[in-house]
């Protein structure tokens, strides 16, 4: 019965939902807005969890003095902070939220997107070796287009950058929409399954 | 330990203090690298050199982050730098929540490097007759649609607070009709909807700058001639830089031309570190193979 | 004066229709002329609308020259209509003659849709015949996933160092199809873990997710017969933010130093920060995903790569259930369909027939 009623409330709004993309009348619109409107109702709720395993987690770390404890304060005191900065003086552009928000959370995220060029540089030294014959082409690939793409690659030859240009536009967008083509049936498929029962993993099995 | 096995197992850290001294070397050792020009970015060029001066706007959508900044915004720099210079209008808008900040930045950066050069009142630039920028709007797709009756209509103050009605550029720049060309200069899909909706609407041309992780995406829209031009990541910039030198627009390369030269040589660093990998990958295998 | 008339006069729009915009919700009608003749020298044409019983006309919208239709979407579906069209060159202004009367009203079915339907159905019926062939016990073959065999040894590794899991289910909210099967995958993997008694770290970017999650983890430690080993600290809430996020995944990897690391799911850019961290650490790491920007950053930094489908087929290989084993067969014949009819259509475009249209979605 447990897993029956989540079986049956997910097959009926499965199908209904499915109904409501073919129809264009306004009753079937008003339903997919309740549907939409329901769903911010439950993460509002399922936030409230969230922040509360976030709470539970960190201070059982200060409380018990687990590895790296101090970040943990650093998290709750800052996230308190900025909630009672919002709440207090607004959001708008001048704030104080809004400051704190581009002078140190935008910079930090840029410092953790900069950190991308050093992890290419190692990833791609420890990856890309010659270890068979798919691993050289992807490779020659690679130096057509790294080369092709900076100054120094009309120096090699005229004919560089537009051959790498022809790779990225051809055999690139070719292999790319190849993927897209299984990842589209993939979802269609992992959606029905689960519309009709007969994907349970999400339930902890099959019974 | 032998010197190829030497060579196959470099330390991260020696390479990550490398790539630190290769991108911070062409900042104090400048240097120049011929650039050669993508067609994409030689195309946006050749659009923006083709509008007649003084006639229609030029309307740049800032929709970059902070985050991408320094890919989008020497884009932003060098493309108002081409217009002024042709004393070709522009009107900026955004609808990203970010962007606004950095795209007043570009516009008094390039207006106050030219106004300091000017030397009469005819050469200065005038907010308000020679550019706008209109801030920041919510609502992406009903805003580009509804801009194809009125700009004003829906961004009825700028970014100053100014009724956009009183500003002579806006009187004159009133729907798409008067636009010569939106460029979107963008690290998410932006461009792709600006095609989607006031282009096949009102026939507005769009034109974009994009990181270079976004542009694979977008290389269809330019063989299919929805886009009228594309600058693709630092180095589409820097293109653009080196084009509006070449034609006497600007006196020296921006920031993307030092930029281009750190990723020039990273790239190259990087190209080497996997040769060093591979020629000790293939001696380390005879060796094996050997014994 | 009558030649200055004919001077400065512009021809009108003729031809004017209007129909009720099909495929809608009601409150649309579609309005569309011939051009001017005078169509390349005039500024625009503005549509003027009269609603039935009264006969004034007012201005509802205007178009730039070279377009020859409108959209008028404030409409009411009771009312009756009549439209007009003119074109408008300076001060001239010259009006078509009035459209029929009409009216807007909602559909019950988009017919823009049917082809989806269509393949929705023909897709339907190819899961349900290969699961009922499941189901009378006909074998199936699937080809080897190297990526999901190393599943059962990436646990029992973790298990013998006596160290944590760490399983990221993507970036994405639940509404992402990757997010779903990352849950299915997931249910399995807790279901080793909940066998093995081994730690397992969850960690979550959106609060849905979250909360689903902690439920997969928890029914298949049930299911294991172990609901006494859940712990409710395994499955963890970080951050909304993108960057905050992987930041916070770098540190349970540099603090936690899990053996097994799992990226299934939805990435973005911060697909390489995680999985080349995680690679730093030494851990095993298994990566699955459709974003196919982020495939390269995954094959370059983790042992195996679930390309694309294999994320979705994954839930299936993993349980040997022979009904989800038989939905990877109708995936199969989908692709194949889709194959034969690109062959067909390149085919037909050499002659110069363009049957793209049957594709095209409203």
């Amino acid at each position: 019965m447990k897993r029956r009623i989540p079986l049956v409330i997910c097959f009926g709004i499965g199908i209904l939902m499915l109904a409501q993309f073919m129809i264009p009348h306004p009753i079937s619109r008003e339903f997919g807005s309740t549907v939409n409107k329901w769903y911010i109702v439950l993460a509002a709720f399922a936030l409230v969890l969230a922040i509360g395993n976030l709470i539970r987690h960190h201070s059982t770390k200060i409380r018990r003095k687990k590895t790296d404890w101090p970040y943990s304060i650093v998290t709750l005191s800052g996230m308190v902070a900025m909630s009672i900065i919002g709440f207090a003086g607004g959001i708008d552009p001048d704030s104080l939220y809004q400051t704190i928000y581009l002078n140190v959370l935008a910079p930090l995220g840029s410092t953790m997107f900069a950190l991308l060029a050093y992890y290419m540089a190692s990833a791609a030294y420890r990856s890309f070796r010659a270890r068979s014959l798919e691993a050289t082409l992807l490779l020659a690939a690679a130096f057509i287009v790294m080369i092709g793409f900076m100054p120094f690659g009309q120096y090699i030859s005229p004919r560089l950058p537009a051959f790498a240009e022809w790779i990225m536009k051809v055999p690139n967008m070719a292999s790319q929409r190849g993927i897209m083509f299984g990842v589209a049936f993939g979802s269609i498929a992992t959606a029905l399954k689960i519309i009709l029962g007969i994907e349970r993993s999400w339930l902890g099995g099959k019974k | 330990m032998k010197w190829y096995e030497a060579i196959s197992k470099i330390d991260r850290r020696i390479i990550y203090l490398c790539l630190t001294i290769f991108i911070i070397l062409p900042f104090f050792v400048p240097f120049k690298l011929r650039q050669n020009i993508m067609p994409q970015t030689q195309q946006l060029f050749d659009f923006v050199e083709s509008i007649p001066p003084r006639d229609k706007a030029v309307m740049i959508s800032f929709d970059y982050t902070p985050q991408t900044m320094p890919e989008c915004h020497p884009m932003a720099i060098a493309l108002l730098k081409h217009c002024f210079a042709r004393n070709i209008p522009v009107v900026g808008l955004s609808f990203d929540i970010q962007a606004p900040g950095l795209a007043v930045e570009a516009l008094t950066t390039v207006v106050d490097e030219l106004n300091h050069k000017a030397s009469n009142h005819e050469d200065s630039l005038f907010y308000g007759k020679d550019y706008v920028y209109l801030g920041w709007k919510s609502g992406f797709t009903a805003a580009v649609l509804d801009m194809g009756e009125s700009i004003a209509g829906v961004f009825p103050r700028d970014y100053f607070g100014h009724p956009v009605d009183s500003l002579p550029l806006m009187q004159k720049t009133r729907n798409y009709k008067d636009v010569a060309i939106a460029i979107v200069l963008s690290a998410s899909a932006y461009p792709e909807y600006w095609v989607l909706y006031p282009q096949s609407r009102y026939g507005v041309k769009i034109g974009a700058g994009l990181t270079a992780v976004m542009a694979p995406k977008y290389y269809p829209f330019l063989q299919t001639g929805q886009f009228s031009g594309m600058m693709s990541g630092m180095k589409g910039a820097a293109e653009y830089e080196h084009l509006i030198v070449e034609k006497g627009y600007a006196e020296k390369l921006g920031r993307a031309e030092t930029g281009m030269n750190s990723q020039s040589i990273v790239h190259l660093l990087i190209i080497i570190i996997i040769i060093l990998g591979n020629i000790g990958f293939f001696f380390t295998r005879k060796d094996q193979k050997r014994s | 004066m009558a030649l200055l008339l004919l001077i400065f006069s512009i021809a009108p729009p003729t031809q004017v229709q209007a129909i009720d915009k099909p495929n809608d919700a009601g409150s649309a009608i579609l309005i569309e002329w011939e051009l001017s003749k005078d169509d390349e020298t005039i500024e625009k044409y503005v549509i003027l609308r009269s609603t039935l019983p009264d006969t004034i006309s007012e201005k509802i919208g205007s178009i730039i020259r070279g377009n020859n239709s409108f959209e008028d979407d404030n409409t009411d579906n009771e009312k009756q209509y009549i439209y007009t069209v003119a074109a408008v060159k300076d001060d001239a202004t010259s009006y078509s003659m009035p459209s029929d009367i009409v009216q807007s009203s909602p559909q019950f079915f988009n017919t823009g849709r049917t082809n989806i339907l269509v393949c929705i159905l023909v897709f339907t019926m190819f899961l349900a015949l290969f699961v009922q062939r499941a189901r009378i016990g006909k074998k199936l073959f699937v080809r080897k996933i190297p990526g999901l065999d190393a599943v059962e040894e990436a646990v029992g590794r973790a298990t013998e160092m006596g160290k944590p899991i760490l399983y990221i289910p993507g970036l994405g909210d639940i509404d992402w199809t990757a997010t779903i099967a990352s849950m299915n995958i997931l249910g399995e993997v807790a279901k080793k873990i909940a066998r093995y008694d081994t730690p397992i770290i969850v960690a979550n970017r959106w609060s849905v997710v979250y909360t689903v999650s902690k439920e997969v983890v928890r029914e298949a430690f049930i299911e294991e017969g172990r609901p006494d080993r859940f712990k409710e600290d395994y499955v963890r809430y970080l951050t909304e933010a993108q960057f905050g996020f992987a930041a916070a995944v770098n540190g349970i990897m540099l603090r936690e130093q899990p053996a097994t690391n799992f990226f299934i799911g939805r990435f973005w850019a911060e697909s390489l920060i995680m999985a080349e961290t995680g690679a730093q650490t030494g851990a095993i790491q298994i990566a699955g995903s459709d974003s196919v920007l982020q495939l390269p950053f995954f094959v370059a930094a983790c042992d195996y790569t679930l390309i694309g489908e294999e994320l979705y087929a994954a839930s299936a290989y993993l349980s040997r259930e022979p009904l989800l084993m038989g939905s990877l067969k109708a995936q199969d014949y989908g692709k194949l369909i889709v194959f034969v009819i690109l062959i067909l259509f390149m085919l037909l475009s050499f002659f110069n027939i363009n049957l793209l249209y049957l594709l095209e979605v409203q």
